[in-house]
């Protein structure tokens, strides 16, 4: 706390650098920038942590009468088998984007009454035959349909409203002709009970849930209503086939990348940092990986290590083999991680090497040449002055080329087709892109990411334990 | 120790440790030299190679062994053959409208963010930067899966629009921090005494500050260009049908000649290669910055 104070304290005597006047300007400026990452980053991220965690449609809600505003009387899980008990058909309360409804139609029908007057109401569909339609189709006109079978009612009822349960407001004649003078939509319920709990709990559902058996008195929950959090996905992650193989690997590739990279940047950055003749040369030439595709080269250490790659062609030449060498093959699944690891370090030292060069530079040449004056030789200033001094700039490259690492991806599908060697960022596409399921990717992403944190957050407690002990 | 303790200048202990000392420098350079050279040859020998691969005839890819240096016969045949395959063309104009839109966007909205780092101390400054490094940090693949399933709601899937937006919301932080870098390098005083002259604040934003920032805000663009370019998960993740560039070549892969690969791979480095010529200074401007 207190360092910060003195930071911002030495930001404004360094002065006019900073406008110490309040003003909302500053606020005004970064408010893009904020509602930006607010669109694009924080919420997605929300998202993505909830298809992780919440199951959009884990289980339907019976209630205890066909409407919406019915009380819940039981929560079945998807899949759950079901009796049909009965159905009606009730007022579709949105019509969205639901898909597999079972509708029925009810009509404003309007003719002579059983009274001799003429009575209007709502009629099922079922009741009555459409003989006049407009030339879009619209029903304009019919008749009422002839009820059969022994005991059937001579007379139609016609309801207040669209809607078994209404009042009846008049009845009507079977073939009286009627006038069809609105249409209303209606999404059938359901009166379902769980079939291995039957007579327990009896309640409604409406039919975009429920999937409903040939035989008219089966079904299954389809499709749940509410959603609710669940550790599913995460479960469905961790037994994945390509799980362990995934992790492993990703760990593996982590161990034998970051140490190597580490001693190469190293070598590099101080390469660059004695200044050579023609330095900003081999400076264009250490960075020129840093603006490559992860993609651009795998597919070119795929060129390098193919059958008849490079690495054949020269080993040949020389007199070590034969023949070509499959190294890219389910047989040689070393082979295949050594050209990752070659890869990755082709790929991904230069950031690092960038990293510590600006560490480099930030070191006073006084206290270097103050060393060399007492004796120090170039590696001892090295052990001594420059590492220790480079410790922070380490851990920002570690904590960043850690989080990349765990992101490998395009090298590893490259160089292996990504089913021989996989890790955890191939199964996070291949979970989206195959298998279409965005909550187990999801899970994958939030392993990734949970990864990612623990791993910044360790390097940044080692890093300043290492500076403490040798502070003291 | 007083003066008259030391050895005189011209002495042959003097002499003689002068001498050591330079032998050594001059062993040294020479390893520098070595080691420079040998970094250098291992970076450019497979550049080297998948360019000849890929400006070579068909036959000669598929021939074993090859002559590998500097032998093999040039043709434009197998880059010839990968732009004219199938999708390439479109997905290369993807790319760079893709990769054109990201860069105007994530400037746009960085400059006034960037400016406000550099020119003002405002409570919750630290917050801000503190914030954008940590967004810097996170895992792209975390978020490609949500947005795509946002983007499929409000119907802006596979659309090159939609990448473009995920591709500023990455390359956002980091060009807020080198703007508000190169911003900082330009000193306070030049806008005031320009004030002093006479100039509003705007004039003197427009004429002093603007050539000054100007290099490092460009530089600062070609890096996002590079990124978009070469961005391949969020790319394969937001897009079906309009592939970009990188998207095409990945999911292409398992049904391609290698050829087509090798062209391919090579031609997703060019723009790295010509670009990072130009921003190669500003690096450490950048990385110096993110990492305080």
């Amino acid at each position: 706390m207190a360092n910060k104070q003195q930071g911002s304290a030495t930001a404004e005597q360094a002065g006019s650098r900073t406008q110490r006047r309040r003003t909302v300007t500053p606020y005004l400026l970064i408010a893009p920038a904020l509602i930006y990452l607010a669109m694009f980053f924080a919420y997605p991220m929300f998202q993505g942590l909830m298809l992780a965690i919440f199951d959009d449609d884990a289980a339907l809600v019976l209630v205890d009468e066909p409407s919406l505003n019915g009380r819940e009387v039981e929560r079945l899980t998807q899949g759950t088998r079901l009796n049909i008990l009965a159905r009606q058909g009730n007022l579709l309360a949105d019509e969205s984007d639901a898909t597999d409804l079972l509708t029925e139609q009810w009509f404003l029908v309007s003719g002579e009454g059983t009274s001799g007057t003429d009575v209007s109401g709502w009629a099922a569909e079922s009741r009555v035959r459409v003989r006049d339609e407009a030339a879009d189709g619209t029903p304009l006109g019919g008749t009422i349909r002839p009820r059969l079978g022994a005991g059937a009612d001579e007379a139609t009822p016609l309801f207040a409203e669209a809607n078994e349960t209404s009042e009846v407001v008049a009845e009507i004649e079977q073939r009286v002709p009627v006038t069809i003078d609105d249409i209303a939509i209606l999404e059938v319920w359901f009166q379902v009970e769980a079939s291995d709990a039957a007579g327990k709990a009896v309640g409604w559902a409406p039919s975009r849930f429920v999937e409903i058996f040939d035989d008219e008195e089966t079904g299954r929950v389809d499709e749940g209503s509410v959603g609710e959090f669940t550790t599913g996905f995460i479960s469905k992650m961790f037994n994945d086939s390509f799980f362990s193989d995934a992790w492993r690997t990703t760990l593996l590739l982590m161990l034998l990348i970051l140490p190597a990279q580490f001693v190469l940047a190293m070598l590099m950055a101080l390469v660059i940092d004695a200044r050579l003749k023609f330095g900003s040369g081999f400076l264009y030439i250490f960075t020129l990986p840093m603006g490559m595709s992860d993609l651009a080269v795998g597919i070119l250490f795929f060129s390098i290590f193919t059958g008849n790659g490079l690495l054949n062609s020269v080993l040949e030449s020389v007199g070590i083999l034969d023949g070509p060498k499959t190294f890219l093959s389910a047989d040689t699944i070393p082979w295949i991680i050594f050209a990752i690891v070659l890869a990755e370090l082709w790929r991904a030292t230069s950031i690092v090497m960038v990293i510590i060069v600006s560490g480099l530079q930030a070191i006073p040449r006084e206290t270097l040449e103050a060393a060399e004056l007492f004796g120090a030789g170039y590696w001892q200033r090295v052990r001594h002055i420059m590492l220790p001094l480079l410790l922070p700039s380490i851990q920002v490259a570690l904590i960043l080329r850690t989080i990349l690492a765990f992101q490998v991806f395009a090298v590893v599908i490259a160089l292996s087709g990504g089913d021989i060697v996989t890790v955890l960022a191939n199964e996070t596409f291949r979970q989206y892109f195959e298998f279409r399921n965005n909550n187990v990717a999801s899970a994958y992403a939030l392993f990734i990411l949970l990864l990612s944190m623990a791993s910044a957050f360790f390097y940044l407690r080692a890093v300043r334990a290492q500076t403490e002990v040798a502070s003291t | 120790m007083t003066a008259t303790d030391l050895p005189p200048l011209d002495s042959p202990e003097v002499a003689s440790l002068h001498r050591n000392m330079r032998r050594r420098n001059l062993r040294g350079r020479l390893f520098t030299y070595g080691a420079a050279i040998v970094i250098a040859l291992w970076i450019l020998v497979p550049i080297f190679f998948v360019f000849s691969m890929a400006f070579t005839t068909e036959d000669t890819v598929r021939s074993y062994p090859k002559n590998f240096l500097p032998l093999i016969p040039f043709s434009t045949e197998t880059m010839s053959f990968f732009l004219q395959s199938e999708g390439v063309l479109r997905g290369l104009v993807n790319s760079l409208i893709v990769a054109v839109v990201t860069l105007v966007l994530s400037t746009v909205i960085a400059v006034p963010a960037g400016y406000a780092i550099a020119r003002y101390l405002f409570p919750g400054r630290d917050l801000f930067r503190l914030a954008v490094l940590a967004v810097r940090a996170f895992p792209i693949v975390v978020l490609s899966i949500p947005l795509a399933v946002l983007f499929l709601r409000v119907g802006l899937f596979d659309s090159v629009l939609s990448l473009a937006l995920m591709h500023t919301a990455l390359a956002l932080p980091t060009t807020i921090l080198v703007v508000s870098s190169v911003f900082a390098s330009v000193p306070y005083e030049l806008e005031e005494a320009g004030q002093v002259f006479g100039a509003t604040p705007l004039q003197s934003f427009r004429y002093i500050v603007t050539p000054l920032v100007l290099p490092g805000i460009a530089a600062s663009g070609l890096f996002t260009f590079v990124l978009s370019w070469n961005e391949v998960f969020a790319a394969s993740v937001l897009t079906l049908e309009n592939r970009t560039l990188p998207a095409l070549v990945l999911t292409s892969l398992s049904n391609s000649s290698d050829a087509f690969q090798f062209a391919g791979g090579f031609f997703l480095m060019v723009p790295s290669i010509i670009f990072m010529f130009f921003i190669r200074r500003y690096l450490f401007n950048m990385w110096g910055q993110v990492s305080k």
